[in-house]
């Protein structure tokens, strides 16, 4: 297993977000978490970044235990997050940005990955040296993306990366995904797109209050009807969304 | 003519301010706290440079040191106890909280190091002000009938000179990128792996450069310190800060020139008990039409570098 975790737990304060969750991702895998508003996904990975603590449990990368490793040193053994909201830094240009997704490359190559991202995403070579504030939504997510591409991450985890993008480009993004996987680099994809995401992996994981109420197949979990029931008390949108499968 | 020595003047003692303005941008503009110990690390290289030049170290029984040693013995002194105030104020609540810059007591706990320094200053040297026997020499060019104070005009090329650097640091080095991404967005930095227990201190020992660097500056050309010294121009020093802009370099720069420059004319036309009015009135008339002030992109409370 590329990614291993055991039991764990996050906390913020009495408020427990994470419960006691295992979760398991193979090399090359694209694997998604699904679950309502406040079902603990955007802390798990923050967990498993190291930008929140665990509280209990432990997290296996590549085979060396990361529980309680930085955040640097889990970049540096190839995690990587694009996190909810994508979090770019409007006050630096867009060649900034990609640079700091290079931030603890000590190795010559960076400047070529950095190459990869401009001709994989030709909106942001124009827009280089403009302040990645004037980039529209999609772009911006592009963004996160491509500077999350610079570190040549072995895992990628991406928060929500749909939202907010017009369908058209949620559509590109669902490929770029696949085709970032083709390209050898695992995925752990927390949507509230539940239809694409599913499409997307092989498997799945469904939170609920901090706790994983399921995990299957991406098709077991498509027909399950205790897939919607999870998402019953979360937002509006979702139960729609379960209806399109 | 008077006038435009006073001008030039102002333009000389701004330099101090600005070195001094910018030390608060730096802590403001990344950590988003304003470290209250700046005024004192200012005097403290200014009293060290005096005491090293007159006594030689205390406790060990130096002797005197030599005035060029005893400036840059200041200054490492100045560098050294940043770095004190940075493990005890910021990364202590760091440690102990998760994140520093969410409460006050950093500020309180700086300002603590502020009033012990200082007092410890009174015991050990007394409450007079000091005249540094080194610096007696006759230092003034004229050019043009204009007086020109020669540590004067090192003092502001060197302030100058050392803005820029930083400046280019900020904006060039794989460092700089590190300091804007905490100061912009310290989760999102601490994601892509930047170290903010690594660089704060970096942080602190700028800090300490530039107090150091004013400290015998003003030491220099005023030939006397106390362990006052600090006060005055601290206050001022963040004037010409939110004059300049808060959390912009070049702004700080602006700033500190602008206050120097209105403390001399105020002077030359008012007398100096007007000064502290003259500086304060022109603070306030600055957040009330520009509260972003000249330089700066944000309004007050948002400070970014
Ligand atoms: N920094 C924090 N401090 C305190 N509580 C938090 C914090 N972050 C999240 N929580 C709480 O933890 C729980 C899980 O939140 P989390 O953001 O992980 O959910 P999520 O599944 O990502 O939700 P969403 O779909 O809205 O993004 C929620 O009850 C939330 O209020
Ligand atoms: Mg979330």
């Amino acid at each position: 297993m590329l990614l291993e975790v055991r039991g764990l737990d996050v906390r913020y304060g009495r408020t427990h977000a994470v419960r006691s969750v295992d979760l398991d991702l193979a090399e090359g895998e694209i694997v998604t978490v699904l679950g309502a508003n406040g079902a603990g996904k955007t802390s798990l990975l923050r967990a498993l970044q190291g930008a929140v603590r665990a509280a209990d449990g432990s997290i296996r990368f590549a085979g060396e235990d990361l529980t309680h490793a930085s955040p640097a040193d889990r970049v540096r053994r190839g995690m990587m997050l694009v996190p909810e909201g994508r979090q770019i830094f409007v006050s630096m240009t867009v060649h900034e940005n990609l640079m700091m997704g290079a931030y603890l490359r000590s190795d010559g190559d960076w400047m070529r990955d950095l190459k990869e991202v401009y001709d994989r995403f030709p909106n942001l070579a124009e827009r280089r040296d403009m302040k990645a504030s004037v980039l529209s939504g999609g772009e911006q997510q592009m963004l996160a993306i491509g500077r999350a591409l610079v570190s040549r991450p072995r895992l990628i985890m991406l928060d929500e990366p749909s939202l907010g993008l017009s369908p058209l480009f949620v559509n590109n993004l669902f490929e770029l995904i696949r085709e970032l996987n083709r390209g050898g680099i695992s995925i752990l994809l927390v949507e509230q797109n539940t239809a694409m995401a599913l499409e997307t992996a092989s498997r799945g994981y469904v939170l609920e209050l901090g706790r994983v109420v399921l995990a299957d197949t991406a098709e077991a979990l498509a027909g399950d009807p205790a897939l919607a029931a999870a998402y019953l008390g979360g937002h509006a949108a979702a139960p729609a969304a379960i209806q399109t499968l | 003519m008077l006038l435009l020595q006073q001008l030039l003047n102002g333009v000389m003692l701004g330099s101090v301010y600005v070195t001094v303005a910018v030390a608060f941008t730096l802590t403001i503009g990344v950590l988003n706290f304003l470290n209250f110990t700046i005024p004192t690390l200012f005097m403290l290289s200014g009293m060290g440079a005096w005491a090293l030049t007159k006594w030689g170290l205390p406790l060990v029984h130096t002797p005197p040191f030599p005035w060029p040693m005893a400036l840059l013995f200041a200054i490492v002194v100045t560098i050294c106890a940043s770095l004190v105030v940075e493990r005890f104020t910021f990364r202590y609540m760091k440690t102990k909280y998760g994140d520093a810059t969410e409460h006050a007591i950093p500020l309180v706990s700086s300002l603590g190091f502020l009033l012990i320094i200082e007092n410890l200053m009174r015991i050990g040297y007394g409450t007079e002000a000091q005249r540094i026997a080194a610096f007696d020499w006759d230092n003034t060019i004229t050019v043009g009938g204009l007086f020109l104070r020669v540590p004067q005009l090192v003092s502001l090329l060197l302030a100058l000179l050392l803005v820029a650097g930083l400046n280019w640091v900020l904006k060039h080095s794989r460092i700089g990128r590190g300091l804007r991404a905490i100061a912009e967005n310290p989760d999102a930095a601490n994601i892509l792996g930047v170290d903010s227990r690594r660089l704060v201190p970096v942080i602190f020992t700028l800090t300490g450069v530039l107090c150091g660097l004013a400290g015998i500056l003003f030491a220099i050309n005023y030939g006397e310190v106390s362990p006052t010294m600090g006060e005055d121009i601290g206050s001022k020093a963040i004037a010409g800060m939110v004059i300049g802009g808060l959390g912009s370099i070049w702004g700080a720069v602006l700033g500190g020139l602008i206050i120097g420059i209105a403390e001399m004319l105020t002077i030359h036309f008012f007398g100096a008990d007007t000064v502290q009015v003259a500086v304060w009135g022109l603070l306030l008339i600055a957040l009330f039409v520009r509260p972003q002030g000249l330089l700066g992109h944000h309004s007050i409370g948002k400070g970014k570098l």
